[in-house]
């Protein structure tokens, strides 16, 4: 096992707590239940640029680079955009 | 060349922050100490893994991608979670300025 292969599937075990986040929500505190849903899904953006930075260091591609910046340049825009779409319309 | 030892305790150190991220947004009690666990992922771990990857490809082609990546979140995380703080506020008191008859502010 290389080095590389051990921290992409470490990384990739760190998506399961992260779905289980927006799954579930916050049953003990119904108010605030969007919000950490959402807050679930902007930490599984993040540990997915890594999982991509570090899968395409592992597979030696170069263009698969560029899949990690526009995930990161995807996940900052629609986490701002579902913030703000939460602060004003719901 | 740098030493493979150090790549290895750079992503180490890396998956370890994201692991205590995403626990502590797990297992943290109440909105607000959820969302400082978020910013372990985003700055240490990012910190951690994108140094690594950096280690390895020096200033090449992935090099610069990856430095770009990490220079894109270390921006990104600060200013989602200031983003999701203001969201939360809004949609509990109607403002995310200071409430002073709320008493988590008065503290």
């Amino acid at each position: 096992m290389n080095l590389w292969t051990i921290t992409a599937v470490l990384l990739l075990a760190a998506l399961a707590p992260c779905g289980w986040i927006c799954l579930r929500g916050s049953p003990q505190r119904p108010e605030e239940d969007v919000m950490v849903r959402l807050m679930g899904l902007e930490t599984a953006g993040t540990v997915d640029v890594l999982l991509l930075l570090v899968l395409a260091e592992r597979l030696h591609r170069t263009p698969f680079f560029d899949l990690a910046l526009m995930l990161a340049l995807l996940t900052f825009a629609a986490g701002l955009v579902f913030a703000r779409f939460l602060e004003r319309w719901l | 060349m740098i030493a493979p030892a150090a790549i290895a305790v750079l992503l180490a150190v890396g998956v370890a922050a994201v692991w205590i991220g995403v626990l502590g947004v797990l297992l943290m009690p109440g909105f607000y100490r959820r969302l400082h666990y978020m910013g372990v992922a985003g700055t240490l771990g990012v910190a951690a893994i994108a140094a690594a990857v950096l280690a390895q490809e020096r200033l090449h082609a992935p090099g610069i991608k990856t430095l770009l990546v990490l220079a894109l979140l270390l921006v990104m995380n600060p200013v989602l979670t200031h983003a999701t703080a203001r969201a939360a506020r809004t949609r509990e008191f109607g403002d995310w300025r200071l409430q002073p008859r709320n008493r988590r502010d008065r503290q």
